[in-house]
Order: C-alpha cells, then sequence, then structure tokens
C-alpha cells in the first residue's frame, strides 16, 4: 500500500470548489449530495492540496521517511493545519461540533485536530505514503469545548481523481466507551469478588505455599546460629545459609504479593502476557490441594508460543476455578485415576486453545447447557459462579470457552483465546 | 546400633530439604535427603537408617503413607513427621499409627533435634508417640 506511486500534482489553474450546493451538478450528483448531507455520520471534506505540494517539494528534495522529516520540523504541520481547508460539510459534523451552521466549520483543519494535536502529523504522514485510507480513534473538543471519543476515517484522493478532495468521515463513539468502560468495571468488580470467594477455599495451599519458604529460613537462621557458637565455624558456610535465607525469603515475598495481588481490586489492564508463566503462577495457589488430594497434573505445552494480551489476574482466575473444579470433581468420582491434562495448542487463526481436562465423572449431559450460566450450581454450597465469572472474563478477552465430556471420559473445558498478533479494533 | 547414626529426610521442596541437611550436618548428624518417598523406597533397606524426617504431604506416596509402608515392612525405624498444614486430624492419625512426632512448619531446631535425639537413643526397639506431643 505505502509503495502505491502517487503523484500530487499541483494543479494551480484550479479554483478552490465552494461548498457543493452552490456549483452546478447533474441532476443525480445533486441527489447524492443530498443524501450526504442528511447522512447521520459526520462528514467533513477537505483540500489538502497544500500539504500535497509542500509534500512534493520535499520528494524533488530527496525526502523519504517522512516521519522522522515531520519529528524534526513541526512547524510544516503547523503550517498545514492553517492552511488545509474543510471545503463541505454535512449536517451531522455541524451538529457534532456543536457549530450553529455549515460556515463555522468551513475554514483551516486545526479545529479537527484540536483533541489529538498529534494525530495530524500521522495523518500527514499516511497523506505522504500514498495510502488510501487512515484511521485512527482520537478525540475531538467541540466549539463548546466539550471533549468527545471519535473515530476519524480519512479517505485520500487518489490520480486520477480529484485531487482538492480528502473525505473524513468522524463517527462518535462517546456513548459506546461509556458503556464499555462500565461494563468492564462490572465484569471487574464481580470477577474480584469471586476472586475473592476462591481465594477463601484456597486458604489450606496458600499457607503452605508461604510456610514452606519460612521453614527453609527459620532452620537456615538457626543452623547459621549453631555455626557460629562453635569454635571451628566456617564463613564460607554461614555465607551459604544466609544467602538461602535470602533466596527463601523472596520466594515467600514473592508468593505473598502473588496472593495480594489476587485479592486485590485493581483496575484489569490488558497487557502482553506468557500463559505459560501465567499457568505455571495459578498452579501455585493449588499445588498443595493437588499434592494433598493426590492428582497427577500433566502439562503439554508447546515451547514456544505466541504472547496473548490481557489482564494476568484476570487469566490465572480463570485457570485457578477451571483446576479447583477439576480437583473437586476426581474427588467426587472417586475413581483410581487421579488426574488432569492441561494442554496448550496453537490454532490456525492466530488463536491458542487452552484445554483442561480431568478424569473425574464428567458433566451430565443436562447440565452441559447450563454449565455457564450464573448462579447454576451441582455442588454442595456452591454459589454457581465460577464458571459464570470465568465466561465474563474469557469473553471480556476477545475469547470463548466451552465445556464437554471427553471420549475417554471426565469433563474437558476449552478456552480459546486471540494472541497478540491480532489486532482488536477499538479495545483500549 | 552402629554408629555414626544416619537419618533419611523425605521433602519435596528443594530449599526445606537443604535447610534440614544443614542442620543435621550442624548437629554432626549424618543424613541423606531424598524428594520423594517412592525414591527412598526404591533403595529401602530396614538397617541403614535410624530415624527417618518425612514431609506429611509428598507428590504421589505420602508422608502417611510411606510410614504405613515401613511398618508393613516390619520396621520400626522411628518417623518425625514434619508438616505445614496444621490439620489435627493428621496429626492424630500420625502418632496413633506411629509417628514418633508430629512437628508443624516452621519448628524450632532444638525441638526437631531433640526429637532426632530422642528418637536415636531409642532406636530401634519402640516408637514412643508421648515425645510426639511437639509441634
Amino acid at each position: 500500500m505505502a509503495e502505491q506511486s502517487h503523484s500530487l500534482r499541483d494543479l494551480p489553474g484550479r479554483a478552490l470548489p465552494g461548498t457543493a450546493r452552490k456549483s452546478t451538478s447533474p441532476a443525480g450528483e445533486d441527489t447524492y449530495r443530498k443524501l450526504i448531507y442528511f447522512m447521520p455520520t459526520a462528514l467533513v471534506q477537505v483540500d489538502s492540496r497544500a500539504a500535497g505540494a509542500a509534500f512534493d517539494q520535499l520528494r524533488a528534495a530527496g525526502v523519504r521517511d517522512i516521519a522522522s522529516y515531520l519529528e524534526t520540523h513541526p512547524e510544516l504541520v503547523e503550517t498545514a493545519n492553517d492552511t488545509v481547508l474543510v471545503t463541505d460539510v454535512n449536517r451531522e459534523a455541524v451538529s457534532l461540533f456543536n457549530g450553529r451552521n455549515q460556515a463555522d466549520l468551513i475554514r483551516p483543519v486545526r479545529y479537527l485536530f484540536a483533541g489529538t494535536p498529534e494525530m495530524a502529523r500521522r495523518v500527514m504522514i499516511a497523506h505522504f505514503e500514498g495510502r488510501r485510507n487512515y484511521t485512527e480513534a482520537a478525540k475531538i473538543i467541540t466549539f463548546d469545548g466539550q471533549v468527545r471519543d471519535v473515530i476519524f476515517a480519512l479517505t485520500y484522493p487518489t490520480p486520477p481523481e480529484q485531487q482538492d478532495i480528502t473525505f473524513i468521515t468522524i463517527s462518535d463513539i462517546t456513548e459506546r466507551l461509556r458503556t464499555e468502560a462500565q461494563l468492564w468495571q462490572l465484569q471487574a468488580d464481580y470477577a474480584h469478588a469471586a476472586r475473592i470467594s476462591t481465594l477463601g477455599e484456597l486458604t489450606t495451599s496458600i499457607a503452605h505455599e508461604v510456610k514452606q519458604p519460612l521453614a527453609a529460613i527459620v532452620t537456615n537462621g538457626e543452623t547459621a546460629l549453631r555455626w557460629l557458637a562453635r569454635d571451628d565455624f566456617d564463613v564460607a558456610k554461614i555465607k551459604q545459609l544466609t544467602s538461602r535465607i535470602v533466596e527463601s525469603a523472596y520466594h515467600a515475598s514473592d508468593i505473598v504479593q502473588r496472593i495480594r495481588s489476587m485479592a486485590l481490586r485493581a483496575a484489569p489492564e490488558k497487557v502482553a502476557l506468557d500463559l505459560k508463566a501465567v499457568t505455571a503462577e495459578a498452579i501455585t495457589f493449588l499445588r498443595h490441594d493437588i499434592e494433598a488430594r493426590k492428582v497427577t497434573l500433566a502439562i503439554d505445552m508447546p515451547q514456544v508460543l505466541p504472547g496473548i494480551i490481557g489482564d494476568r489476574i484476570q487469566l490465572q482466575q480463570v485457570i485457578v476455578n477451571l483446576l479447583l473444579n477439576s480437583i473437586q470433581a476426581i474427588d467426587q468420582a472417586g475413581n483410581n485415576e487421579r488426574r488432569i491434562a492441561i494442554s496448550v495448542s496453537l490454532l490456525a487463526d492466530n488463536r491458542l486453545a487452552f484445554t483442561v481436562h480431568d478424569s473425574g465423572p464428567g458433566i451430565n449431559d443436562a447440565n452441559l447447557e447450563r454449565l455457564f450460566d450464573s448462579f447454576f450450581t451441582t455442588k454442595d454450597g456452591g454459589m454457581g459462579i465460577g464458571l459464570a465469572i470465568c465466561r465474563s472474563i474469557v469473553i471480556a478477552h476477545g475469547g470463548e470457552i466451552s465445556a464437554a465430556n471427553h471420549p475417554a471420559g471426565g469433563a474437558q473445558f476449552r478456552l480459546e483465546l486471540p494472541t497478540a498478533s491480532i489486532e482488536h479494533f477499538g479495545v483500549r | 546400633m552402629p554408629f555414626p547414626p544416619i537419618i533419611a529426610v523425605i521433602e519435596d521442596d528443594e530449599a526445606v530439604r537443604a535447610a534440614l541437611s544443614e542442620l543435621l550436618e550442624v548437629s554432626s548428624l549424618a543424613c541423606r535427603t531424598y524428594d520423594r518417598a517412592e525414591v527412598f523406597l526404591a533403595e529401602f533397606d530396614s538397617e541403614r537408617f535410624h530415624c527417618l524426617i518425612t514431609d506429611l504431604h509428598l507428590p504421589g506416596i505420602s508422608g502417611l503413607e510411606l510410614q504405613q509402608k515401613l511398618r508393613a515392612m516390619g520396621s520400626e525405624t522411628p518417623i518425625i513427621v514434619i508438616t505445614s498444614s496444621g490439620d489435627p486430624a493428621s496429626r492424630m492419625r500420625a502418632l496413633q499409627e506411629g509417628a514418633f512426632a508430629y512437628l508443624t512448619k516452621p519448628f524450632n531446631d532444638a525441638v526437631l533435634i531433640a526429637h532426632v535425639m530422642a528418637a536415636l537413643k531409642v532406636a530401634p526397639e519402640s516408637g514412643g508417640s508421648d515425645v510426639g506431643g511437639q509441634s
């Protein structure tokens, strides 16, 4: 795309068109003009020939990397802001900017970029590179000072089209983002409540995880004291014991930190994560339970996995919940085989499949449909929120969760999560 | 009893295992460590060890099961169970099934050494669960 040749010829002889309604057009075009005027999407028509002329000069002067050029010559962006002109707008655009009439908006483009000034530069780069379209989520400032979230979508002219018409559609997504933020917050609060309840089920396991390094610290400390009380004490020995104490103390502190972040009500983040590490951390919460209940845990993961985008704590929560369910199912079945198999595989469409298969009794067919519903439970004293939370977390991560009975027996839960290589438009 | 006495330590947590080994060493006690009961059982020889220190929760065969197996094999080697779980039921069970002592992590070094010393004196005649009250 970027290679597409786009010779922006200077067209000095042409006059700027007036607003469309004044020009004489065939009847068909007039109809389109009317439709465009009343369209419920804000449309802005821009004459960017001033920028085009400047670009031609830059190219002639040998400039190829426009991004770094504009970085060192910000004045060019400033000039463009004052010389590139809005030549026409429709009714919705006037209303979006809270203008009184079209004339309010027909002026240099600077006001379009007032909410996101850096966007002007990116719009120029796309133009210089000869791209057909450029889209960006941005903010605008209306004439009465309100900030609105919008999506800017530009369509640049390509020869032999008229060089004086760049089209911009501006979609107001303020309400959508507000609703999304509320939902995300609500989901986060709900997930947090469920996490606290899960932590409650894990206190024995967690206490065990913390007590192990503490026991090592105490014993090493006391051993060091015993050495020091002897006449023949060996400095190297004391050094070794002390560094083991430090190591175990850091280990204990890591565990406490992990528990703390599970218990905290932090705003969820979307960051690049290594599913392998997230899984390993989730397992520390359950290791004692797994051992105490004599469950064998097998993990099958490819050596190299692409990253996933999401909230570390929430994804850990999903894994902890699934494993806890499996452990409980295995206890319930009371079979000799007590086994959980976790496997991760990369799917063709850049998604990861994460499955948990247990040797429990499986899921009653009648319950399969309702398994992920809130307040549906088959456990005594269960609240029926664990899997509902799992589903809401996975969906918020752009993934899917499903449950089935494995042909070899037992239940199998399957997550599909997008990898970091898939971009999500509009997600922030 | 052949001397010096050798103590077997069965503990899956590497840091705790290393710490126990150091504590026994500074107390002039020889030991051999194992990370799983299965490994210990594979090379078990009733004459070899004079005392056993085992973690309660181990992957695979647990400390309690190990004790049952050893008793079933006729071994009377005193067993000191160590655990990070405060569960009174497992404590009761361990002692009823003949554990010499049951200690909750983190434990005092002097208490552990005192139990080991007591175990070595009585070994291999009988287990004294009366000494096992410490935790």
